[in-house]
This record gives structure tokens, sequence and C-alpha cells, in this order.
């Protein structure tokens, strides 16, 4: 119990600070979790060690978790991992809903956090040893599963996974980068653009592109007309929220949030794969599959209880491995080593004291995340009120912050941006689907360097199969998650045909 | 799976791939490993474009045909002031922002100068009741939302803005 | 409320734009706020926290705000290709030039593209390590394994400061024992991360890693699959007995000392042995003002003189390492023709 001693009055007001910090920064659109921790990181100089963590641990969980606003009310990803969150959030505020919808979304994202912190501190080591069974070809089979949501996604089967290839062969743009084993040759990519692409398109950006962007652009076409008239009367009539919209999400909420956890805790999977892969399952497994991607509130659990259960997945690695498992708390190694602090298998023997403290952290942190989102909820709200010719700018130039800032001063990002709003305008007009393509994009990269580094490795397609029981079980689940969603698919088909005729 | 024996990293092979290995086998030669996942894609769009043209395109033409549907960019409304515009100014803006930002290295002022006259210039391209009133809040907001934007992340967090 | 905000603001904005373009144009000096871009995208790694060292004790020095950005090589490399006047600068280790030599996609010739300014400090750690139960037990052993003709598998990222350690065993096996350094194979893998998987895959036989991320693992028991064991150490043994003598962990200074030259001998010609110090240095656009150079010499001159800013770098496993641009041009260019001809040799 020597750990109670750093816990003073300081301790939690750092929290405090730190998460809303972080929530700032997450719902900003471009702005992330991971660059909230970059910039604080100076400050945390000045403190010691248990300290410097409050602050960042704040920083990490409001961080990931302020993504929700701008996802649900604007329908702009505030972080990358809050872009399954978009798919209904979006059209719940729509309907009317948005308070409800952030809401829902809060309450999951309490769930997820908390759940994964109590993973975190009873598994920590244990898990470690189970996530290092992962090698290349598991992770290809998760990240394989996780696109299986695009056949359930598309509006149109084949448009659909048309898009979601236009989606990796984007990502594919640059170098093999030896950052992940490549080679470090370019591919796609003409002899000019090499100056510019050498990294290839940035996430964020052309999210923010694509989503962003394009809708200003698609509004602006149509002349910029304010609907917030009706959205007051829509407000007035909408369903008051209520926690009797969890009795049936119980299984959602924890399936979600142990996923989230889990592909945190896989070194480089991390991030956005978490609550794709949450999104998909639900989608599989929903009573009501075809109400999602309409404003279904179960989607929105499964997205945010996987992404804050991210959070303590994350840190799973960090603490018992040494290794980052998403690109925050790569940040956070900085932190320890800056104070002279080791991480490694062996951190959480050596440090017991650091490590309890910073379970209260994370523990503080998520319930201090709620606490001021839940009660500022009914202002935020509200800024779908705001007239589009005063919102739009605003977005603009909050995009414009986002994409320079989150290489640290990189003007073609900013291009990005615009490149991508003006393709995102156009693809909508001929019938390509901008989430499958986002879910392509996001996670080609990841594709592209575990099959071919499976395959450099064992010279074999087999080895798909036969690597482990784990890849046996993944398969497995890619099996059913294909098949329910040719099962729903033509069910609704069915359903359709039968409400013609 | 876990042998750590040098030369040991080989996997039990099953009967089906013993029986004809060279089906399965794949070499990638690291010098060229950059191409081999964009072929594999290559071929895939290709191939997807192909079954589109086959399995939708007919009956896409069928519903054209018929006028259930129209070619994109025909129909709908076209606020081509507004559309154009907004591509213009965006432009522009990009344009010079890192030009006026390199007569103040490192300060942020050159999106903190710009991004005043591009902000008001949208609000008022997007606004339809162009009253005094109206025009007074939107170059209020044009001026107070990149002063606050550049006070709070260049000043304060030290974020690099151009 | 809003409005007096909004006149502060105004107010402290007209006045900074003024100050600001008042110093810009004054003199030839650095502005007063001086950006410093690194190699690396990464700001948890040891480029981005021996800059950011080095950047605190120059603004405080000369009085100026100083920000690190960790943009990465290519763009790094672009931005002080594109700025002469001295507001930004860029800081980067020996992957600036092996880079090159390696012919690896965004990397120019930094001795003619840029200039070359004071190096600043060694990270001692990069080290070679094998598996607890690994049946070699250093690197002669290894060296002997491929002469009798065993492939010995080893986990680098390619094309630098990970791979030239690789490259000088395969040298030095050409030289030792000729036609056998075929036998010395590759694992071409990313981040540490990664390098250690392939170790727990069974892949690799031996891993690139370092003191500072490896050393927890060589303290596991052996029966741990994670358990490793360091077999080399690149940095001079000069480098290592800089260190403080509590080493990294529960790893004493004493015991790095067992895994450098000349305890482990990998031969770079015949005569004498091969080390590789990672070593940080500043890089400049090729136009750049030579006041302004001599102003950072200058200051950095003070700085370690002083003798505050070897204590924090030491504190963080960082050997102190000031050299002039002068200087540091020379003993770059030596270094970067002695691995030439080390890269030339295996071609």
């Amino acid at each position: 119990m020597e750990f109670l001693s750093n816990l003073d009055a300081l301790y939690f007001v750092l929290i405090l600070a730190g998460t809303l910090i972080g929530i700032i920064f997450g719902a900003i659109p471009g702005m992330t979790a991971t660059m909230a921790v970059a910039v604080c990181l100076p400050l945390t100089y000045a403190l010691d060690l248990n300290h410097g963590l409050a602050l960042l641990l704040g920083l990490y969980v409001g961080g990931i978790s302020g993504g929700l606003v701008p996802a649900i009310l604007l329908n702009i990803p505030g972080t990358p991992s809050s872009i399954t969150t978009t798919f209904d959030g979006y059209p719940m505020t729509q309907k009317g809903e948005g308070e409800r919808a952030l809401k829902v979304a809060i309450v999951s994202s309490l769930f997820g956090g908390l759940l994964s912190a109590a993973v975190l501190f009873s598994f920590a080591p244990l898990l470690a040893d189970f996530a290092i069974k992962f090698s290349y070809v598991e992770k290809f089979l998760i990240i394989l599963l996780a696109l299986t949501v695009i056949a359930s996604l598309s509006k149109n089967l084949l448009m659909g996974l048309l898009s979601a290839l236009i989606g990796i062969w984007l990502a594919l743009i640059g170098t093999y980068s030896v950052e992940v084993g490549g080679n470090g040759d370019m591919r796609l990519m003409m002899p000019f653009m090499e100056e510019f692409l050498y990294d290839g398109f940035s996430l964020l950006p052309v999210l923010i592109g694509l989503f962003g962007v394009a809708h200003i652009l698609e509004e602006a076409e149509k002349g910029i007309h304010e609907t917030h008239t009706d959205m007051k009367d829509a407000l007035k009539n909408s369903l008051p929220f209520s926690f009797s919209v969890f009795r049936n999400q119980k299984t959602n909420l924890v399936r979600s949030g142990f996923l989230g956890t889990f592909i945190g805790m896989l070194p480089g999977v991390g991030g956005s794969a978490a609550s794709v892969l949450a999104y998909t399952q639900e989608k599989n497994f929903s009573r009501h599959p075809e109400k999602m991607g309409k404003g279904a509130p179960e989607g929105v659990v499964a997205s945010e209880a996987a992404n804050n259960g991210l959070t303590g997945g994350a840190l799973i690695p960090l603490l018992s491995l040494g290794i980052p498992g998403d690109s925050t708390t790569a940040v956070l190694i900085g932190a320890f080593t800056l104070q002279g602090v080791q991480v490694g298998p062996l951190f959480i023997g050596e440090n017991v004291d650091t490590w309890n403290t910073m379970m209260v952290g994370l523990l503080a942190a998520n319930i201090a995340m709620f606490v001021v989102m839940f009660f500022a909820i009914k202002h935020i709200a509200k800024v779908v009120m705001v007239p589009k010719h005063i919102l739009y700018p605003i977005i603009m130039m909050m995009c414009v912050v986002g994409a320079y800032a989150i290489n640290y001063g990189v003007m073609f990002d900013v291009w990005t941006l615009l490149l991508f709003g003006i393709g995102g305008y156009l693809a909508s007009k001929i019938g390509i689907e901008v989430a499958p393509l986002v879910i392509g994009f996001i996670l080609g990269g990841q594709a592209e360097v575990y099959f071919v580094k499976s395959l450099e490795s064992f010279g074999t397609l087999t080895i798909f199969f036969t690597k482990s029981p784990i890849a046996v079980v993944l398969w497995l689940l890619i099996a059913i998650s294909v098949g329910f969603s040719i099962y729903q698919a033509s069910k609704a088909g069915r359903a359709k045909r039968d409400t013609d005729a | 799976m876990g042998n750590l024996l040098p030369g040991s990293g080989e996997p039990l092979r099953p009967a089906w791939e013993l029986a004809m290995p060279e089906l399965f086998t794949v070499t990638i030669d690291f010098e060229q490993s950059h191409l081999f996942f964009p072929h594999i894609i290559h071929w895939m769009l290709l191939l997807m474009v192909v079954l589109i043209l086959v399995f939708e395109a007919p009956a896409y033409l069928r519903r054209l045909r018929a006028g259930h549907v129209s070619l994109p960019f025909t129909r709908g409304p076209f606020d081509a002031v507004r559309f154009m515009g907004t591509l213009l100014l965006t432009v522009v803006y990009f344009l010079t922002m890192p030009w006026v930002g390199d007569f103040f290295p490192n300060t942020g002022l050159g999106f903190l100068i710009v991004s005043i006259p591009y902000m008001a210039a949208l609000s008022l391209l997007y606004l339809h009741d162009r009253s005094l009133r109206q025009v007074f809040l939107v170059v209020l907001n044009a001026v107070i939302a990149p002063v606050v934007a550049w006070l709070v992340l260049a000043k304060l967090f030290a974020i690099t803005l151009p | 409320m809003k409005k007096t905000m909004f006149g502060i603001a105004l107010a402290a904005c007209g006045v900074f734009a003024m100050t600001s373009v008042g110093t810009a144009f004054a003199e030839t000096s650095f502005p007063r706020n001086l950006r410093i871009v690194i190699g690396s995208k990464s700001t948890g790694g040891d480029t981005y926290q021996n800059t950011a060292i080095v950047a605190e004790a120059l603004a405080e020095k000369l009085g100026i705000n100083v920000k690190v950005d960790a943009v990465g090589g290519s763009t790094g490399f672009n931005t002080i290709k594109r700025v002469s006047n001295g507001s930004v600068i860029m800081m980067f280790h020996d992957q600036a030039y092996l880079g090159y030599l390696y012919g690896k996609k965004g990397y120019d010739n930094p001795f003619t593209e840029y200039r070359i300014g004071p190096s600043v400090a060694i990270n001692p750690g990069n080290a070679y390590l094998v598996a607890k139960k690994s049946p070699y037990q250093n690197v002669e052993e290894l060296m002997a394994a491929c002469a009798a003709g065993t492939d010995v598998r080893v986990a680098i990222q390619p094309g630098g400061v990970s791979e030239i350690g690789y490259s000088a065993l395969k040298n030095a096996i050409r030289i030792q024992h000729p036609g056998k350094e075929g036998c010395l194979v590759a694992v071409n893998r990313g981040s540490q991360s990664d390098k250690n998987q392939a170790m727990f895959d069974g892949l690799a036989d031996l891993i690139n890693g370092s003191v500072q991320a490896n050393e927890q693992y060589t303290r596991l028991p052996a029966d741990d699959q994670k358990a490793m064991r360091f077999v080399w150490l690149t940095a001079r043994d000069a480098t290592i007995k800089q260190a403080n003598p509590e080493g990294m962990g529960e790893t004493s200074r004493e015991m790095l000392l067992a895994y450098t030259d000349p305890a482990v001998s990998v031969t770079q010609d015949g005569s004498k042995n091969f080390t590789f110090d990672k070593e940080f240095f500043f890089l400049f656009n090729k136009d750049m003002d030579q006041k302004l150079v001599d102003e950072l010499d200058q200051a950095l001159t003070e700085i370690f003189a002083a003798g505050d800013i070897q204590k924090t770098q030491k504190k963080s496993f960082f050997i102190p390492n000031f050299r002039p641009s002068a200087e540091a041009e020379a003993y770059f260019k030596d270094k970067a023709a002695q691995y030439e001809v080390i890269l030339g040799n295996l071609k």
C-alpha cells in the first residue's frame, strides 16, 4: 500500500486536467490522442514519473473518448478509432437523437475503459505471453476478419468490394517502408510525387477529407440550406436517453470491450482495427442487422466500448514487454525513458508502486472522462444548431490545423484533405462507397505487411492454415463472419422482394 | 512453434501439400517484395471491374433507359457559385498560408493571418440573408475562431502551424 | 467576456507579430522560434529524446523558443533542403549517410547535399542478442557455425543502423572464411517488436536490438520463451567506459564491457576490429549562413563547457560527444568512407 502516498491532490488534478485536454483534442477533427500526449510530453519534464503519468493517462483516455463527439454530431471521425462510431452515431443525430447517441457512446466508453483496465490489472503478464503467440500469420488473419465487415457494410456487394480494394490500393502508395520491415522502395507513383508521397497518404487527413471536406462540398453543391429548424422539432420529439437502451446490449458491451482490449494488446495491429472488428461482430450477431448503419444504438455501443477497451489493452505490451500496443503508447514510452525508468518484461515486478499508481490513474481517468462528458453533453449536442455558414468554415479551419499538425508540420497533408474531399465527393456520385473504402485504406497497409512477410518467412500459402491452432480458430471466425453476412444479405433480399410484390 | 534451435523454423506440412508442394510454394524476392502485394490488388481490382460489368451494368442500363435512375452529375441541384467558390477559396487559402507563414518563421502567423479572410469569405459565400447583423456576426466569428485556435494551439501547446 | 478576450488576443497577436518581424530581419541570427526537425517519426524514441535534451539547453542559452518536430527522414531532408535562413535545422544520426550507402530511397549523400553540423551525443546501446537457450554462446561460435556451412539467420531492420552490424559480421566472415559469408542470412523486420517476435517464432538465431529495450529480457529465467542473451555491443569500449557505472537496469557497465571490442572481436579488415557508435549530429541547409553555424557551435561549446548537459545525457544513457561543425564533418566523412569499404566488399 506504499503507492497510496503517491496519490496526492495534485495527482487527481492532473488526471482531470489531462482528461479534459484530451477530450478537447479528441473532439477536434484531426487532433488525436497521440498528438495530445505528444504535445504535453514536454510538460511532464517538470513533474515526477507518477504525476507525469497521471497527466498522460488522462490525455490518453480523454483523447480516445473525445473522438466520439464529432463522429456522432458531424459525421467526422475525431480520431481514426471512432470511424465506426459515425456509421450509426450520425444517422441518430440526423433523426434528432444526437444527445441520446452521445450518452450511449459515453456509457459504452466508460464500460470499455473499465473492463480493459480490469483485464490489464489482473492478467497483464499472462496476456503478454499470449500476445507473442501472434506472428505475422495470425495478425494477417485478424486483419482479414476485420475486413469481412465490408461484405455486410456495403449497400451493393460488388461495388463495396471494389471500393475496399481501391482503399487498399490507395494505402499502398508510397514506399514499402523499412519501418515495418519492407525494402524501402517506392511503388504506384510517378517521379514528381516522390517528394510528397514518400510516406504515402496520411490516415487522418484522408479520413477528415473523405468525411468532413467531402460533406461540405456536397452541401455547397446544394446551396447550404439550413435544416436546423427541422432539427429543433426532431430534438423535441426524439427518444430521451435512458439506461434501458443497454438492456439488450450486455453481450455486445462485454464482447466489444474484450475485443478492443485484445486487439489493443497485439503490437502493431492496434487502433482502428479494434472498433472495426467489434462493429463487424455486432453486426453478425445483432438481432436486427438491417438497422445497423441507419442509426442503431448497438453500433455506437460496439464501436465505443471497443475503442476505449483499446486503452487498457495497448498498455499490456507496453508494461509487460516494453513494446507499445498503439501509436499513443509509443509516445508514452518516451515519458518513462525521460524519467530514467526502463520498461520491459520486468517492469511491473520492479515498479510495483508505479504500476499500482498507474492503475488508479487509469480508473480515475475513465471516471473523470465519464463525469466531464456526461454533464457537458447537453451543451455539446447543441453544435448541430449552429448555422452552417458559421459551422462549416470553423470545421474547414480545424481540419487544416489537424492535418498540418498530425505529422508535425507537413503542408502536403493539408492538400491531402482537399484531394480526398474532392475524391470523396466524386466517388459517392458514381456509386463508390466511402465506408468500405476507408476500412480498406485503414487496414490495407497492415494486410500487406502481414501477408507478404508471412510468405517471405515460410514460403508457402499453406502456412495460413497450418501455422497454429490460433490460425485455425481465426479461419473459423472468418467463415462464420462471411457466412452470416451472406445469410443476412439473402434474408434482406427476400424481405425486399416480399414488400415489392 | 517456439522451437529455438537454428534452422528449425519449419512448420509441419500437411499431406496435401507434400503431394504437390509447388502449387502452394511462393518465393518472395526481398528486393522486389514492394511490388508483390500491389500486383495482387491490381488483379483483384480488374476482376472486380469485370464482375461489375457482367452482373451490375446490364441492370443499371435497363433502369437508366426506363428512367428510374439518371447518369451521375446530370441531375439534382447544382449551386455552381457556392460549389466552385468553396474550391477556389480553399485552394487560394492553402497556397497563401505557407507563403505568408514563411515571412514569420515558426510562429503559426501564416495560419492566423490567412484564416481570418478565408473564413469571412467562406461564411459570406454560404450566407443567404446578408443583412448587416448577419455580416457582423460572420466577421466576428471569422476573427475570433482563428485567434482562439492560434492562441491555444500554437502558443499554449506549441503545435507547429504554417 | 467574449469581447475582452478578443481584444486581448488581438493586442497580443499584434505585439507578437511586430517583435517577431523585428528579430527575424534585424541581423543574421536564429529566429525567435527555432524549429528542429528530426529524422524519426517517433516522439518516444532515442532521436527525439536526445534532441529534446539539446533543444532545451539551446533554448536557454540563446534565449529563444526551440521546438522539436518528429517529421521523419524524408520530410526532414526535404524541409532543410528548402529552408536556408536558419529557421529550421535538422538532427539525425548515422542513418543519414548509412541510408545513402545502402542505396535507400529518400536518402541523398549528406556530405554534398547538406551541411554537417556539430555532433552532440552517442547512443551506445546498439546490440545483438541470441535466445537464452541458443546453442551459440558468443559471436565467435556464430561465425564458426557459418564457416561450417550452417545458416545463421539475423533479424534486422534493413538499410541502415540496424543492418550495419550485420554487414560487419558478414564482412568478417568473408575475411576469415572466404566464400562462407552467404550463410549469414538477413531476416528483414521492422520495429524492435518485430525483431523480437522473429526470435520468439524461431525464425531468427540472432537479432539486432538495444541495451535499453532488451536489457530486461536478458534477466528473464532461461525457461521463459522471451529470454535473451547479449552477445555483442557494437559501440567502442571507450564509449561504454564513459557511461555511468551502474549501466542499464541490473546490467552494470562492467558487464556491458564484456560484449564490446576487444572482448568480442569482429574484424573490419583483418587487422583492426569493427565498431559502430550511433552518433547524433545536426544537419543544415547547404547555403545556411556561416554566422549561424558559428553561433550554434559557440552556443554548444559553452553549454558543454558548463557541464550540466552531460549529466542529463548520461542519466538517459546517452554518452556526451560534442564536436564543432568542421570537426564533425571531417569525422563523419572518414567514418562513412570506412563503412563504404565494408559494404563495397559485400557487393
